[in-house]
C-alpha cells in the first residue's frame, strides 16, 4: 500500500513540488535491499548513496546527519570501520574498477562539517520509563542514544573509568584519536543519559542485576566480549595458558587495555603476534611503537583471507610489521630461566571456505618448526563473560545469553544486545545490534513499535552523474610518514582526504539508490539507449521472473525479435551513468530515488 | 569434429615460453595463446646488465623472432594485461574488458621487484631493473664513472653490480636482510660473504648497523642526485638508487579466481593449483614439498624453464612431480669471490 504525500521542500536533484511516495510494499523494499549493495551490507543500514551525494554537493553537515541517523559515531566509524560496504560496492564488481572509498568519505563528512554544525535529533516526548544499560561500548552507547531520543530515562553503567568500551580501550589512538571519540560519545549521550562510570554491575558489586530489575522498567545488557580466547596448544602445553607461566607472553586485548589505561607496557626485541584480526594487527603496530626490532604476525591461513582491510595490512607493513601465513601455534619454547625463546608452529594447508570469505586451515602432521621470538602476544579472538550475572539467565551452546525475537532474555525485563549476544563482531555491527536492542526495549515498554522502515520514492529530474565520473580513480587516503608515527606513538596515521580529493571520490559513487525504468508503453524500440549503454545493462526480454517478495528477479532475455516482450533496464548491471536517459528521443526513461527512511508508526 | 582445446599462458618469460613450446609439441591441434604485459616479445632478462655495456638495441635481447610464434601457431598478445581470472567459468578478463575463454590456464606471470612497504613512497626516486625500458632509464641516468647505490643487494642486483664494476662504475651495496636473496646463509657465515663482496670491488655499508634505511631523497644542489637516509641520521649519496630486495609474485589478477594463494599461487608437485584447469610455473608459484612438508619457491632460470615444461606436460596428460634441477646454494670460490648458480646462464 503506498501513501502519497506532497513534498514541500524538495532536496537538491529532485523535482520541486512533485509527489513523493512512501511505500511499505515488499517489492519496493526488496528492490532497495537488492540494488543498493553498500547499504544492504552495512549492519547499521547507513544510507550511503545519500550521504555521498551530499558530500558531492558540498553539504558535509547534511552528510554527517544522514550518517548519524544510522550510526551515532560517524567520525569514529569513518576511521576504524571494517568496511563491509566497500566489499559490496558495485563499483568494485568485476569490470567496474575499485570500490568507492565509502569509509574515507564518512570521515570527510565528520571532519569537514561546519565548525558550528548543529546536530539534529527527532525527539519524542518523555515516557516516564526508566532503562538501565550495562556497558558503555559501541552497542551500549548506540542503545542509550536511541532510547533517550525515544523519551526514556536512561542510565548507562560502565565499570571502566571512561565510556567507549573497545573503542577506547581496544583501539590505539593512532587509529582513533581520543578527541574525536570524546566529542562523538558526548554528542551521543548528551540527551539526558546518566553516565555512571567506574560502577560494575552484578556479583560482588553494590549493584546486582536483580536490583537493577527492581529499580528500572527495563535493563539492557551490552557488556561486550572482553575475555580473550585461550590459545589451544598441544603436548605439554595442552589446556594450559602460557600467559600464566611466562611474563613474556600476554593476551592481546588485556595488553591493549592496560596500555590505554595509561599503564606502562613494554615488549622485547623480537615480537610474535598470533591472530588474524584487527586486535592482532593493533598489537603488532603498538609493539613497533614500543621499540620492537622485529614484529611478525603469524596467521593460520593467508593474508588474502584474513578479516582486516587491505589498507590496514599495508600500513602495518609500512611500519615494519611482517605477516607469515599457513601456520598454527602448537607449543611454546622457554629457556632454563623461563624466558620465551620461540613458538613452535605446525605448517598448514588451506582447506574449504568459511563464512565471510575466510578459509579453513588444515595442519599437516609432522611439519612442526620453531620461530624464534622473545615476546608473544596472543590475539586470536574474544568471548563473552557471564560470571557477573547474579540471577539465572538462559545461555546458548556458545555460552552467550539467549534472547528471543523481542530481544529479551529468559528473565522478564532483562534484554541483551551487541557482541554480548552474538559473540565478537565489528564496531559497526555492535552499533547496529545496539540500535536494534533499543528498538526492541522501546517496543516492549510501549506495547507496540513506534517506528518502522518504509521506502521513500522520489522522482529525480535527470541523471545526477556524468559518464566521465566512471573514469575517476579511487582517491587514496594520505598518511603520516612511518618514521613520524613510530616516534610519536599516538600520531593519527591517516590524515584525511582533502576537500578536492573527497569531492572527486564522492563523484565516483554510482548512486545505486537511483532507479532507472523504461516506460514500455511509450518506448519506440529505437535501441538508441542500448547503443550508448556502456555495459549490457539494457536488455530486450521475453519476461521477468518474480522473487518471493514480489520484486523483479531474473531477466529472461529474448534471442529473437519476434519474442521481445519488453525493453528492460537491468538495475543490477546499471551503473547509473545516465547515458540512456540523455539519448532517449521520446523521454520514456524515468529516474526515481528509492531509499529506506524511518517513519512513525501510525 | 571436436573443438581444439584452448591453452592460455599468462606470461612470456622463460617458464611461459618453454610451456608454450611444449604445449605445441604435445598437443598439435590445440590453440595456444600467450598473454604478456611486456611490449617486447620474450627477451633474456638475465642479459639485461648488457645495457650498461652500451648494448641498447632491443632486437639483440629478443630470443625468438616474430616468425617463431607464427610458425608454432602461438598467438602472442603483447602489451596486454589480465585483470581478472574466473576459475569456475574458465574465463579471464583483459584490461580493455575483453573476455577470453580457456580450457587450461598456465600462470607464468613471474615476479616483480619486492619493495618493502616502508620504502614504497620513495619509489619514484629509485630506478627499477625489471624491464628493458627500466634498464635503459637507469643507464641513461648514470653518468660516466657514476655511483650506483644498490639497496638490499639480492642476487639479481649483485649480478648487475658485477657488470657495473667491470665497466668502471662505483657500486655501493647497502647490506641488510635481503642481501644475497634468495640464498639462505647461516648467520655465522654471513660476514665471510660480506667480506667477499668487498673483495669483488663493492663498497658495502651495513644497513642494520645504521638502523636500516629510513628514506630516499633527491640530492641537494652541489650534491649527487640521490641520497639514502638511515634511521641513525647518517646518509650516503649516489647518482642512482636501485632497489634489490628480492621479488614478489605478480599475481594481483588471480585474487578472486578461487585458486589458493599464500604469498604465491599454491600448487601441488604436479604444478596444478586448486583448480584442475589452472597450473602455475616459475616465480609466481609455491610448490608443495612432501619431503619437508612445506610450500617452497624455486628460482633460477633452469628451475623456471623446467617448471614451464613440466606444467605443460601435465596439462597435456602426464602426471609427473616437480623435482628441482638447479642447486640453490651460494658459494665462495678459492679466490674469495662469490659464486651464485643463478649467475650461470651464459
Amino acid at each position: 500500500m503506498s501513501v502519497v504525500v506532497n513534498l514541500k521542500d524538495a532536496p537538491p536533484g529532485s523535482v520541486a513540488g512533485i509527489e513523493v511516495a512512501y511505500s511499505d510494499d515488499p517489492r519496493d523494499s526488496g528492490w532497495v535491499a537488492k540494488n543498493i549493495p553498500c547499504q544492504h551490507a552495512c549492519p547499521a543500514g547507513t544510507n550511503i548513496p545519500a550521504y555521498i551525494r551530499a558530500i558531492a554537493e558540498g553539504r558535509h553537515g547534511d552528510a554527517y546527519e544522514i550518517n548519524r541517523e544510522a550510526n551515532v559515531l560517524p567520525g569514529v566509524l569513518g576511521r576504524i570501520c571494517s568496511r563491509p560496504c566497500e566489499s559490496a560496492c558495485r563499483h568494485g564488481w568485476p569490470g567496474n574498477g575499485e570500490p568507492v572509498g565509502i569509509c574515507n568519505l564518512k570521515r570527510t563528512a565528520a571532519d569537514m562539517k561546519h565548525a558550528g554544525h548543529r546536530i539534529t535529533e527527532k525527539l519524542y516526548s518523555p515516557t516516564g520509563k526508566r532503562v538501565a544499560i550495562v556497558g558503555a561500548g559501541p552497542a551500549g552507547v548506540a542503545a542509550a542514544h536511541d532510547l533517550s531520543v525515544l523519551g526514556h530515562d536512561v542510565t548507562l553503567f560502565e565499570r571502566e573509568g571512561h565510556p567507549g568500551g573497545m573503542l577506547r580501550y581496544g583501539i590505539p589512538a593512532f587509529r582513533l584519536p581520543r578527541d574525536i571519540l570524546e566529542v562523538e560519545l558526548h554528542n551521543a549521550l548528551r540527551l539526558g543519559v546518566e553516565l555512571r562510570l567506574g560502577e560494575g554491575i552484578g556479583k560482588g558489586t553494590a549493584t546486582p542485576v536483580a536490583r537493577l530489575l527492581q529499580d528500572y522498567d527495563a535493563v539492557l545488557l551490552t557488556a561486550g566480549c572482553m575475555a580473550p580466547l585461550p590459545l589451544p596448544l598441544e603436548g605439554e602445553w595442552k589446556n594450559r595458558d602460557p600467559a600464566d607461566v611466562c611474563a613474556d607472553i600476554e593476551h592481546g586485548l588485556p595488553f591493549l587495555m592496560a596500555l590505554h589505561r595509561d599503564e606502562k607496557k613494554a615488549v622485547r626485541k623480537r615480537v610474535a603476534v598470533v591472530g588474524a584480526g584487527f586486535t592482532a594487527l593493533d598489537c603488532a603496530r603498538v609493539a613497533s611503537r614500543l621499540g620492537a626490532q622485529e614484529v611478525i604476525i603469524h596467521i593460520r591461513t593467508a593474508e588474502e583471507y584474513i578479516p582486516v582491510t587491505k589498507e590496514e595490512i599495508f600500513e602495518a607493513k609500512r611500519e615494519g610489521v611482517r605477516i607469515r601465513g599457513l601456520r598454527t601455534p602448537v607449543g611454546i619454547e622457554l629457556d632454563a630461566d623461563g624466558r620465551l625463546t620461540g613458538v613452535r608452529f605446525v605448517q598448514n594447508r588451506l582447506g574449504g571456505w568459511r563464512d565471510g570469505g575466510r578459509r579453513q586451515a588444515i595442519p599437516i602432521p609432522g611439519s612442526e618448526f620453531i620461530e624464534p621470538c622473545d615476546t608473544l602476544l596472543i590475539a586470536i579472538g574474544q568471548k563473552t563473560v557471564n560470571d557477573f550475572l547474579d540471577i539465572p539467565v538462559e545461555l546458548d551452546r556458545w555460552q552467550n545469553v539467549r534472547i528471543g525475537e523481542n530481544g529479551m532474555t529468559s528473565v522478564k525485563g532483562l534484554f541483551a544486545a551487541g557482541d554480548y549476544v552474538t559473540g565478537p563482531t565489528t564496531v559497526i555491527e555492535a552499533i547496529g545490534r545496539g540500535r536494534q536492542g533499543a528498538a526492541r526495549v522501546d517496543t516492549w515498554l510501549m506495547g507496540h513499535p513506534r517506528r518502522r522502515k518504509v521506502v521513500r520514492i522520489m522522482p529525480v529530474a535527470g541523471p545526477l552523474r556524468e559518464r566521465a565520473f566512471d573514469f575517476i580513480g579511487r582517491q587514496e587516503m594520505p598518511t603520516e610518514p612511518p618514521n613520524e608515527r613510530i616516534r610519536s606513538r599516538t600520531l593519527e596515521v591517516e590524515t584525511g582526504l582533502s576537500t578536492e580529493t573527497s569531492h572527486e571520490e564522492a563523484k565516483r559513487c554510482y548512486l545505486c539508490n537511483l532507479n532507472y525504468q523504461i516506460d514500455v508503453d511509450r518506448c519506440i524500440y529505437c535501441r538508441a539507449c542500448i547503443e550508448v549503454a556502456p555495459r549490457a545493462c539494457i536488455k530486450l526480454v521475453e519476461g521477468v521472473d518474480m522473487e518471493a517478495d514480489g520484486s523483479y528477479g531474473k531477466l529472461r532475455e529474448a534471442k529473437e525479435w519476434n519474442r521481445v516482450g519488453a525493453i528492460w533496464i537491468d538495475n543490477n548491471e546499471c551503473i547509473r551513468c545516465g547515458a540512456c536517459f540523455k539519448v532517449c528521443p521520446v523521454k520514456c526513461i524515468s529516474i526515481t530515488r528509492n531509499e529506506f527512511v524511518e517513519v512513525d508508526q501510525p | 569434429m571436436s573443438t581444439p582445446r584452448h591453452h592460455v599462458v599468462i606470461g612470456s618469460g622463460v617458464a611461459g615460453n618453454q610451456a608454450a613450446e611444449t604445449l605445441r609439441q604435445r598437443d598439435p591441434e590445440s590453440r595456444v595463446t600467450m598473454i604478456t604485459v611486456s611490449k617486447l616479445p620474450f627477451f633474456n632478462r638475465y642479459d639485461l646488465p648488457r645495457v650498461f655495456r652500451g648494448e641498447r638495441d632491443w632486437r639483440k635481447f629478443v630470443i625468438y623472432p616474430a616468425e617463431y610464434y607464427l610458425d608454432n601457431r602461438i598467438a602472442l598478445r603483447r602489451a596486454t594485461k589480465v585483470v581478472n581470472v574466473d576459475g569456475a567459468r574458465r574465463t579471464l578478463t583483459l584490461e580493455h574488458n575483453e573476455t577470453v575463454r580457456f580450457d587450461t590456464l598456465l600462470v607464468a606471470s613471474g615476479a616483480s621487484a619486492y619493495m618493502p612497504a616502508e620504502l614504497a613512497e620513495y619509489q619514484p626516486l629509485m630506478h627499477g631493473f625489471g624491464a628493458f625500458r627500466d634498464a635503459i632509464a637507469a643507464a641513461d641516468a648514470l653518468p660516466k664513472d657514476g655511483h650506483v647505490i644498490l639497496m638490499g643487494g639480492d642476487t639479481i642486483g649483485l649480478d648487475l653490480g658485477r657488470t657495473l664494476l667491470d665497466v668502471g662504475y662505483r657500486v655501493t651495496v647497502i647490506a641488510e636482510k635481503h642481501t644475497f636473496w634468495p640464498h639462505e646463509i647461516k648467520a655465522e657465515e654471513r660476514p665471510l660473504y660480506i667480506e667477499a663482496l668487498a673483495k669483488m670491488g663493492f663498497e658495502v655499508i651495513d644497513g642494520h648497523a645504521r638502523g636500516e634505511i629510513a628514506a630516499v631523497r633527491a640530492g641537494a644542489p652541489g650534491l649527487a642526485p640521490r641520497r639514502v637516509v638511515f634511521h641513525d641520521g647518517s646518509e650516503i649519496h649516489g647518482d642512482i638508487v636501485m632497489p634489490f630486495f628480492g621479488v614478489a609474485p605478480a599475481l594481483d589478477f588471480m585474487l578472486g579466481s578461487g585458486v589458493d594463494i599464500e604469498r604465491g599461487l599454491l600448487v601441488q608437485p604436479s604444478l596444478r593449483t586448486t583448480n584442475e584447469a589452472i597450473y602455475a610455473a616459475g616465480d609466481v608459484c609455491q610448490i608443495w614439498s612432501d619431503a619437508d612438508k612445506r610450500y617452497h619457491f624455486y628460482h633460477g632460470w633452469k628451475n623456471v624453464r623446467a617448471m614451464g615444461e613440466l606444467a605443460a606436460r601435465n596439462i597435456t596428460g602426464a602426471d609427473e612431480p616437480w623435482v628441482p634441477i638447479q642447486d640453490e646454494s651460494l658459494q665462495l670460490s678459492a679466490d674469495g669471490r662469490i659464486r651464485s648458480p643463478f649467475w650461470e646462464y651464459a
